[in-house]
């Protein structure tokens, strides 16, 4: 099982929620699922940062952290912050390779670090490992109805399909389209409300 | 005025800079702060274990809307430097620094931090202002805001003890 077959089973699933990505999982979401709620991020470890200031502002709003095992053991001490504000609203959702994909593949530490007993360490009330494609739709649906703050681990195996288009966005680009989609499906001015009058 | 009185000052001059949405990791100096932003009704506080996540967790805040501050002393800010640079400067997010000047002109412990703070902040290109006096509270931190919102990068205010009202 790789990222991409999880991805696939839960693309369907996720009406306009916005999703926050990292490394090499982007590419993969923004085919499977092509949003302008889809944002890449660039810290490596603050996907689920990001992903939960977004919660936290919108909390009407679903939003999805799609995390790596490189991103998430760099920023465990995220985990507690997001905890102890619990955000409803936010489903993280972590693909662990035991290694860093996006930077060359050698091993993180995830072969003896267990993400769902860090979570739950860190007060994540939900926290579960799935083991098929057909378990993490099923603990997809299910979180994402309790709508409690919710961990989803799959150990999977590295790399991706070979023929995904690549991402024709610059980062840039990406913030401010992602920005405008807040915008409207939220129906809210967000950036530069007195470009065009006097304030 | 003691500590609280002269946070309460700084709180008001957040909000009055339209800042809703505040993170922070204290230093014993600003502790009187973190205590006002905290029982605050308008303004949501995300209590903080790294200063890192901050710059992410004001970031998504921001692309939903919401007006930042970031509470921390100088320490935490140099925590902070990779995700500053990576995500707030890449990506053009504002948000205003709040930071405690340790060791700062009259302040023993830590000046090898304090020598370093302005440095820094100059070779990242944010923009950082020291604030000394209760007067100039309202006048900065509006200002700062107004400049962190419309250049689309975060910006530094340095508080020092006088304007904290502790020794």
């Amino acid at each position: 099982m790789q990222r991409y077959d999880c991805l696939k089973a839960i693309a369907q699933d996720t009406g306009n929620a916005l999703a926050v990505c990292t490394g090499w999982g982007a590419r993969e979401w923004w085919a499977l699922r092509p949003s302008e709620g889809n944002l890449k991020t660039r810290t490596l470890g603050l996907v689920s940062s990001i992903a939960a200031g977004l919660a936290l502002a919108l909390p009407r709003r679903k939003v999805i952290a799609i995390d790596g095992d490189g991103a998430f053991l760099m920023n465990l001490c995220g985990l507690p912050t997001i905890a102890l504000q619990n955000p409803e609203n936010l489903i993280h959702l972590l693909f662990d390779n035991e290694c860093y994909e996006a930077s060359g593949g050698t091993a993180t530490a995830s072969s003896v670090a267990d993400a769902v007993t860090l979570a739950k360490g860190a007060g994540y009330k939900h926290a579960a490992w799935v083991e098929s494609p057909g378990e993490f739709r099923a603990a997809f649906v299910q979180a994402w109805k309790r709508n409690e703050l919710s961990l989803i681990a799959a150990k999977v195996e590295p790399g991706q399909p070979a023929d995904l288009p690549s991402l024709r966005l610059d980062e840039i680009e990406n913030k401010f389209r992602f920005m405008r989609y807040v915008e409207e499906t939220e129906k809210k001015n967000i950036l530069n409300p007195g470009f065009d009058s006097k304030l | 005025m003691n500590a609280q009185q002269h946070a309460a000052l700084i709180v008001a001059g957040l909000r009055r800079a339209g800042i809703e949405f505040v993170a922070t990791l204290p230093d014993e100096k600003m502790v009187e702060v973190v205590r006002a932003v905290d029982q605050d009704r308008d303004l949501k506080h995300v209590p903080l274990c790294r200063e890192e996540e901050g710059i992410g967790i004001c970031a998504g805040a921001y692309l939903a809307g919401k007006k930042t501050a970031l509470v921390m002393q100088n320490a935490g800010f140099l925590n902070s430097c990779n995700a500053l640079t990576t995500t707030s400067l890449q990506f053009q997010i504002p948000t205003l620094l709040l930071i405690y000047y340790a060791g700062d002109i009259g302040d023993r412990g830590f000046t090898t931090l304090g020598s370093v703070t302005e440095p820094v902040l100059h070779a990242m290109g944010i923009r950082a202002y020291v604030l000394r006096k209760t007067d100039d509270i309202d006048e900065t931190l509006c200002g700062a805001q107004i400049l962190a919102d419309d250049s689309k990068r975060p910006v530094a205010v340095l508080l020092t003890k006088s304007v904290l009202g502790v020794k």
